[in-house]
């Protein structure tokens, strides 16, 4: 017996990175730090910016993977303000960059989000990253 | 999103600890005695000395589990899991899980997101992926549908 698992698009989320500070080789790998100085994130039940202030801390291992970890606040077009974070794996040589956020928020209209699980197909574009978020059903 | 199914898992959940009242929730850990897990590349069994469910019930009625166990598959290689899930549903649904009756799995919602390390080259592959799981609550523990996210 296996239970199916479905999922919906919840947004699409496109930060802007500033210059990287590279903390260099410590006893977890290579850390580099990608500061995040704003963006959009946009989807069917929630839209706004990505407020400055966040960031994601980037573990290069030995295997060629990279382990991200990432903690942004998002405000919506509305001035609901929301938690985000996510841990994942980028993995170059498979093109593989999953990651799985949560959400933290005290604005009612976006309680939902507490309650999900999601999953995001992530993206590096020249103007920065992207996350394609999916809600788990 | 695309997923394949890695394995399915049953836990067998030891007697639960009750912390209590904590200033976030109340919280309650759940060691577990063990359990099986089967798919197309692994299979083997949890090793129940280093595994534990870690669960705190929120305020808003969602149940947040923050799992890691230790499996040992048929050939000997140890894996690292962890798993970070959500639960919740009606109130009736709920509190009959509580009192032990099997229910319908699709009447709540059971999913929790994975990670796996292992230094055994012949898994290395969980390494490099997430995982998401649809959870079914037993009398005698949960059963998680693992699912690979491709």
């Amino acid at each position: 017996m296996s239970l199916p698992i479905s999922s919906r698009p919840l947004m699409v989320v496109r930060l802007a990175t500033s210059d990287v500070h590279e903390i260099g080789s410590t006893p977890q790998g290579t850390l580099t730090i990608f500061p995040v100085v704003g963006g959009t994130f946009e989807g069917e039940r929630l839209r706004g910016r990505v407020l400055p202030g966040g960031g994601d801390w980037v573990t290069a291992r030995g295997d060629g993977t990279f382990t991200l970890d990432l903690r942004v606040t998002l405000e919506t077009d509305d001035g609901g303000l929301i938690h985000m974070t996510f841990t994942g794996v980028r993995d170059d040589a498979n093109n593989y960059f999953r990651t799985m956020p949560r959400f933290e928020t005290a604005a009612a209209n976006y309680a939902f989000l507490n309650r999900l699980l999601a999953v995001g197909i992530g993206e590096i574009r020249s103007e920065g990253p992207v996350h394609n978020i999916e809600e788990i059903l | 999103m695309n997923t394949q199914l890695l394995m399915v898992m049953q836990v067998k959940v030891s007697t639960v600890l009750n912390i209590g009242a904590v200033p976030h929730g109340a919280r309650r850990t759940a060691p577990l005695a063990g359990g099986t897990f089967e798919g197309p590349r692994l299979r083997g069994t949890i090793l129940p000395d280093s595994s534990a469910d870690w669960q705190l019930f929120r305020s808003d009625g969602v149940l947040e589990m923050d799992l890691r166990a230790t499996l040992r598959t048929d050939d000997g290689a140890l894996i690292s899991m962890s798993s970070f899930g959500l639960r919740h549903g009606p109130s009736e649904i709920i509190a009959a899980i509580g009192r032990g009756e099997t229910v319908d799995p699709s009447t709540y919602y059971f999913r929790t997101m994975l990670r796996f390390e292992t230094a055994h080259p012949g898994y290395s592959f969980l390494n490099r992926l997430i995982a998401v799981a649809s959870g079914d609550r037993r009398p005698e523990g949960p059963i998680y549908t693992i699912h690979e996210v491709l």
